[in-house]
């Protein structure tokens, strides 16, 4: 029964149909917001729906050169991923997380796995643009999961202490997070918490690949790099993934920093979640995409390990002498 | 009406341009990138969206004369992009050579080579021409997928 009810969580609920639905709303109303923030129209809401239907009617060209099977499974491979990922992610006040603890170090783990499969997509498709986004990918990777391990292990650290009653200890369980929060205020509004906080929205475009940090599918240096010899319905997979990866990255934050519900009712609460999420978005991906260019892999990666890895130890520390 | 009708008809609104410079002076392309396309009069809104690999592109804008060393990088560009595409010739270059009109390394016109759907003239054309030339390229789509009986 359990397992039945756990493939029904990452299949429909949160995770797969309703992560898919919720991924790409999300992706319309960040190319819409882009738009009108740069004074023109932009596409309609339903656009990656549109762009999917196109893509499911093209063929699926095969290189030659290709290593067939890992070229066919990257994308199989990143969308289960991230479909598991997504029912690990409580829905505070509507849905508790597989298993009932959504636990953060299987979904640290489960996180990359978009990227890996990326990865591997590209290396396989033997074109020269995919080795070029396969080491910029893996460079990506190495400098934007330093800081959100550090972010991680600060809302553990935190929580836990304060749960062992200020001796040592450390709360994996997100779920048992969410209810500390819902008890003793939102981490969000620590002063504690409030630079791990920025550290987890710069780490946000950086995992999503999206402008100042979209290096490894650059589509005017490398031609969109591992994603290049992919067409028709492989590319829809793939951004199937990149959809559903937005709502997992979103509610995770979501989950960590601000898990307050207002009333008793689900729906209600899973309206103001999704709210929640949309202001996260707008705020991380949307406004630095619509005002930035592209930085160089170099920047980048000096950036993250800079940057968002000093905010998320300064909460460490904090976290460590309180 | 079929699953891969209504497919066919939503994709319709979800053509992916891709840039060719077949040796233009990048005036064309400048337009292109800067003013037409995606910033001020935002071709975005038809759902467009330039794409960096031949492979996802429907529309395929083909700037400059077809110089004599672009020529076979460019037919070979364009045989990667997966039928049913539409050809756009933007500027007066691809169409007649422009002011490099029997230039010694000039291989155009480019319909020598390449079928091309729609002819957007001008040096370079206003960003509205482009549009324009982006519109009636989709109506040759809408026909090219077998959808002109509607």
């Amino acid at each position: 029964m359990d397992t039945l009810l756990a493939i029904l969580n990452m299949c429909i609920f949160p995770g797969g149909a309703f992560a898919l639905l919720i991924g790409f709303f999300y992706k319309g109303l960040d190319r819409r917001v882009e738009a009108r923030l740069q004074r023109r129209v932009g596409p309609p809401l339903i656009q990656p729906w549109l762009d999917m239907a196109k893509l499911l009617t093209k063929e699926t060209l095969i290189p030659n050169t290709a290593c067939k099977p890992a070229f066919l499974l990257a994308p199989v491979f990143g969308f289960t991923g991230m479909a598991v990922c997504a029912a690990f992610i409580p829905i505070p006040g509507v849905f508790k997380g597989l298993y009932n603890m959504g636990d953060l170090l299987v979904i640290f783990y489960l996180l990359p796995i978009p990227a890996m499969a990326l990865m591997l997509g590209g290396s396989a498709s033997s074109s020269p643009f995919g080795a070029m986004g396969f080491s910029r990918e893996m460079s990506m990777m190495m400098a934007y999961e330093t800081p959100l391990l550090l972010v991680l292990l600060s809302v553990a650290m935190l929580v836990g202490k304060s749960m062992a009653g200020g001796e040592w200890g450390a709360e994996f369980s997100l779920l048992k997070i969410v209810a500390w929060q819902q008890q003793n205020g939102s981490l969000g509004l620590n002063p504690v918490m409030i630079p791990a906080m920025i550290a987890y929205l710069i780490f946000l475009p950086g995992t999503m690949g999206v402008a100042p940090f979209d290096i490894p599918e650059a589509e005017t240096e490398i031609l969109e790099g591992p994603l290049l010899e992919y067409g028709g319905p492989l590319l829809a997979l793939f951004q199937v993934t990149s959809s559903l990866k937005t709502f997992v990255v979103l509610g995770l934050g979501v989950a960590m920093f601000f898990p307050g519900t207002i009333c008793d009712w689900w729906w209600v609460n899973l309206l103001w979640f999704l709210f929640k999420c949309v202001v996260l978005m707008l705020l991380s991906l949307t406004l630095v995409k619509a005002a930035t260019g592209r930085y160089r892999i170099g920047q980048a990666f000096r950036f993250y390990v800079t940057v968002p890895t000093a905010l998320a130890l300064c909460s460490l520390v904090l976290i460590w002498a309180l | 009406m079929g699953l891969d009708k209504t497919l066919k008809k939503l994709s319709l609104r979800s053509p992916w341009l891709f840039r060719i410079n077949a040796g233009s002076c990048n005036g064309c392309d400048v337009e292109l990138a800067t003013t037409a396309c995606i910033p001020r009069y935002d071709v975005e809104r038809l759902g467009c969206r330039y794409c960096g690999s031949p492979r996802h592109a429907d529309i395929v804008l083909i700037t400059g004369p077809l110089t004599t060393r672009v020529k076979d990088r460019v037919l070979t560009v364009w045989n990667e992009i997966p039928e049913p595409k539409v050809t756009v010739a933007v500027g007066i270059c691809p169409i007649s050579g422009g002011v490099f009109r029997e230039g010694y390394s000039i291989e155009g016109p480019i319909d020598r080579y390449i079928p091309v759907d729609v002819n957007v003239p001008g040096c370079p054309p206003r960003p509205q021409a482009i549009l324009d030339g982006v519109v009636l390229a989709l109506k040759i789509w809408k026909k090219k997928l077998g959808l002109e009986d509607e």
